[in-house]
């Protein structure tokens, strides 16, 4: 049986943060992309506990804590302008948010 | 296992940041117990960043260049974090003498603007001075968040909303890749600590730097990101022009200052020894940066995307001097200080004209400005003079610095591009120039700007002519603060 190493889950993590890098890139609905944004901060949570435990260090746990910390700080800002865009406009698709250009 | 001690905690180098967080916390209180009007609020602000400059100031004095880590190795408050603190306090204080207006028409809510604006001038300045991956990141979030905030605060304007939600959504994508990157760093040397990570090359010889280089490049790239370097720059136009104009100068500037400056520590301090991978992929962003920016600048109708271009390209300039070495940067901490003056001062001048929330800031509103108010031309002359780098304006000595060191750094080639676009970057700022001053006004309605955005624009235009003519005490200041 294959013994699934540190390396395992850091391959795992590189897969979700580029899943989730694509979802942004091609998903139109404001919340959709920020639930892909989230993925891709998860797929760091799991990189950091997978090295710091490679490494046979804490720092990596710890690291962890705070970018849960800045994610959730990030998702309160992000959906109050979500829905005040809403409020105003009926619509979460960044496609039709085209007023400003040059 | 020994339990470490608890880290001694040195709390007088963080004074200016703790004047900055506390004091946003008065003002929020001050809000809710006494309603005090819009002028109470905006002096107390001031009132906070002329303490936390003053307290930055003798931070400066007292600061070494091999100060020691203080926080348990989070922070490091060298010569280089110092100055950075002083700009982003200095342009603080610059941006928000002049946004008097701002506040007045946010009514209710500029309790909170005030508070925002003081803590992501805290969240810059930590994150300048950061020595540890997790604490930068930190750093740069408590800032971004707030400028995320600041950009719709307006909220009365489709524009403002549509602005907050795109620099957010881009922002927290830079951010996750930010960290991301420091997840690989963590994964490649089993440390966050820039200062352990150089020591970690300096102990080892690393076989398969893949995972590493990989790890650089999603740092590098998620801080051009916050400084709008091209290809990372697509938000700052949008951004530049739907978020109030008065708070633009700020916003851009603070980040402008933090980003730089991390970009600085984690290249120069923590990778030094990779310096032979990184540095051609900094002078490609770089050499991108300059040729777009000043290209989009010119086919720009709109004063304020005109000034994001440019500012894509400005990020060109100092990236040139950042890639030339540790001993170029003191060019780029001489293009950061005069850079971000002149910038606040060209978006007061748009507050000034288009008003403080609005986003009308089409350049035709600028045709016969001279005749409309000739302090306000000439203002916005001075500044674009400076930035585009004219003899005897700080823009000068400036490019000077950054093209110097790039040369001195066997980067000959980006010199050639980079005063390429300097060449198309004059013709552009004197476009500008020549609508103002030369083209007749569509009504000659005197523009009538407060006394306190007077005084903030003079003192920008005197800075940036008298430290143009004598650079030597800015320069004398900016070579202590080289990374060696």
């Amino acid at each position: 049986m294959p013994v699934v190493t540190p390396g395992w889950y850091m391959t795992l993590a590189a897969v979700l943060f580029v899943l989730g890098m694509t979802g942004v890139l091609i998903r139109r609905n404001a919340l959709v992309m920020f639930m892909c944004v989230e993925l891709m901060l998860n797929a760091v949570n799991l990189t950091f506990v997978a090295a710091g435990r490679a490494a046979g260090v804490l720092d990596g746990q710890v690291a962890v804590f705070f970018v849960l910390v800045v994610a959730a700080a990030e998702v309160v800002v992000g959906l109050a302008i979500i829905v005040a865009i809403f409020r105003r406009r009926e619509t979460a698709s960044v496609d039709e948010l085209a007023a400003l250009r040059g | 296992m020994i339990p470490e001690a608890f880290p001694e905690i040195a709390w007088s180098a963080l004074a200016p940041e703790l004047v900055l967080v506390f004091g946003a916390v008065a003002l929020l209180l001050l809000d809710v117990q006494r309603k005090p009007g819009v002028k109470v609020l905006w002096g107390t602000s001031l009132v906070i960043l002329a303490i936390a400059l003053a307290l930055g100031v003798w931070q400066w004095i007292a600061a070494t260049p091999d100060a020691e880590p203080i926080f348990g190795g989070m922070l490091i408050f060298d010569r280089s974090a110092a100055l950075a603190r002083l700009v982003v306090l200095g342009v603080s204080l610059q941006a928000m003498v002049a946004a008097r207006s701002l506040f007045a028409h946010l009514g209710n809510r500029a309790a909170e603007g005030l508070a925002l604006v003081l803590l992501a001038a805290a969240g810059f300045i930590l994150m300048a001075a950061s020595q540890n991956l997790v604490m930068m990141f930190l750093g740069l979030e408590m800032g971004s968040i707030a400028l995320y905030i600041l950009a719709g605060i307006a909220g009365d304007g489709v524009r403002s909303d549509e602005a907050a939600l795109k620099y957010l959504l881009l922002g927290a994508v830079a951010s996750a890749v930010f960290i991301y990157g420091a997840a690989l760093v963590f994964a490649g040397t089993g440390s966050l600590d820039l200062l352990r990570v150089a020591g970690f090359f300096a102990r080892n010889l690393v076989l398969s730097p893949a995972v590493l280089l990989v790890g650089i490049g999603l740092l590098t790239a998620g801080l051009s990101f916050k400084v709008a370097a091209a290809p990372f720059h697509v938000w700052a136009p949008d951004v530049y022009q739907g978020a109030p104009a008065g708070i633009v100068g700020y916003m851009a500037a603070v980040a402008k200052v933090g980003g730089f400056a991390a970009l600085a520590r984690v290249l120069l301090s923590g990778f030094e020894s990779f310096r032979p991978d990184w540095a051609p992929i900094v002078a490609g962003i770089a050499a991108l940066s300059m040729v777009v920016g000043a290209l989009m600048a010119i086919i720009s109708s709109d004063i304020r995307r005109l000034l994001a271009y440019s500012g894509v390209a400005h990020a060109g300039f100092i990236l040139t001097g950042l890639a030339s070495g540790a001993q170029g940067s003191s060019s780029v901490w001489f293009y950061l200080a005069v850079y971000t003056v002149q910038l606040v001062a060209a978006f007061s001048v748009v507050s000034a004209l288009g008003g403080a929330v609005s986003s009308g800031s089409d350049l035709s509103d600028y045709r016969g400005l001279y005749r409309r108010s000739p302090f306000l031309a000439l203002v916005l002359s001075v500044s674009l003079l400076g930035m585009a780098g004219l003899p005897l304006t700080t823009g000068f000595v400036a490019k000077l610095g950054v093209f110097l060191w790039a040369w001195r750094g066997d980067l000959e080639w980006l010199v050639v591009v980079a005063v390429v676009a300097s060449a198309m970057a004059i013709y552009l700022y004197l476009r500008v120039i020549v609508i103002m001053y030369m083209q007749s006004p569509a009504d000659d309605d005197p523009v009538l700007c407060d006394r306190p955005t007077s005084w903030a624009l003079g003192a920008a235009t005197a800075v940036t002519v008298v430290l143009g003519v004598f650079p030597q005490p800015l320069l004398k200041l900016v070579e202590s603060a080289v990374y060696l």
